[in-house]
């Protein structure tokens, strides 16, 4: 399973008032809103634990085919930071999700996948090679379209990023 | 208020977010605020906030796991009214 976010910082400045009263209790739980209060830069912190909860929930979806507005119960753990990436897993309803950030200037994106060693294998691909079941789940068809890897695909204001497990 | 009211209402707190003017246009009970309104869902928390002032209402995370269409936002504020 994968799934993947991208936010763009520029885009989320002019779409969301996160400091508006309520936003982040909905949104974080009590562990996550102390990352954030304590942060040098709340603003990313608040935009990294979004973008791991959406790209788990992508992946999390993609295996239950349910959908729900529960980011709350998408409980993010970061086990590792530095100014350009980060690491860490979100763990919805007994489900653990592995996940990789990339915190640039302008953009966060991030990539959850079900089986920690898949990230290895996760590859930034182009959108035409994307095809989609009847649920809507991409894939992206390999081989002349004999073979289908799981991708996922996101799109926020100037970025898009789409990506696959190569090889499992 | 009754149903279509409470979808009169919803509309004006709806549009700020709303990215498919089409959609909006056409808007129903069957609107998906996702996949037909294309709304952001860091912008789903707004609509949710946006709702708890204008109604003075709650919405708890039980109901708010339910709120990706119009139909739901209608049936949880009809509900939450009726508490009152």
């Amino acid at each position: 399973m994968i799934g993947n976010d991208v936010i763009d910082l520029v885009q989320s400045r002019k779409d969301s008032n996160w400091r508006r009263r309520g936003f982040i209790p909905k949104l974080f739980g009590a562990d996550e809103q102390l990352l954030i209060a304590n942060s040098p830069d709340p603003e990313t912190t608040l935009w990294l634990l979004w973008s791991m909860k959406e790209a788990a929930y992508k992946a999390w979806n993609r295996e239950t085919k349910i959908r729900k507005y529960m980011p709350k119960k998408l409980v993010c753990t970061i086990s590792r930071q530095s100014v350009s990436n980060a690491c860490g897993r979100v763990v919805c309803e007994g489900k653990i999700y592995y996940t990789e950030t990339i915190l640039a200037p302008d953009f966060i994106h991030s990539i959850a996948v079900s089986v920690f060693s898949h990230l290895d294998y996760v590859i930034e691909i182009e959108k035409n090679e994307i095809v989609k079941d009847h649920f809507g789940i991409p894939y992206v068809a390999v081989e002349g379209g004999t073979e289908l890897f799981a991708a996922s695909v996101s799109n926020h204001g100037r970025f898009e990023k789409v990506v696959a497990i190569s090889r499992i | 208020m009754n149903r279509e009211e409470l979808i009169d209402a919803l509309k004006p707190i709806i549009a700020p977010y709303t990215t498919n003017d089409d959609a909006f246009g056409k808007l129903s009970e069957n609107t998906d605020f996702i996949h037909d309104l294309q709304i952001n869902s860091a912008n789903l928390v707004d609509i949710v906030l946006d709702i708890e002032e204008k109604f003075d209402i709650v919405i708890d995370n039980p109901d708010m796991e339910r709120m990706l269409n119009v139909k739901a936002a209608i049936d949880i504020i009809e509900s939450k009214l009726q508490m009152k």
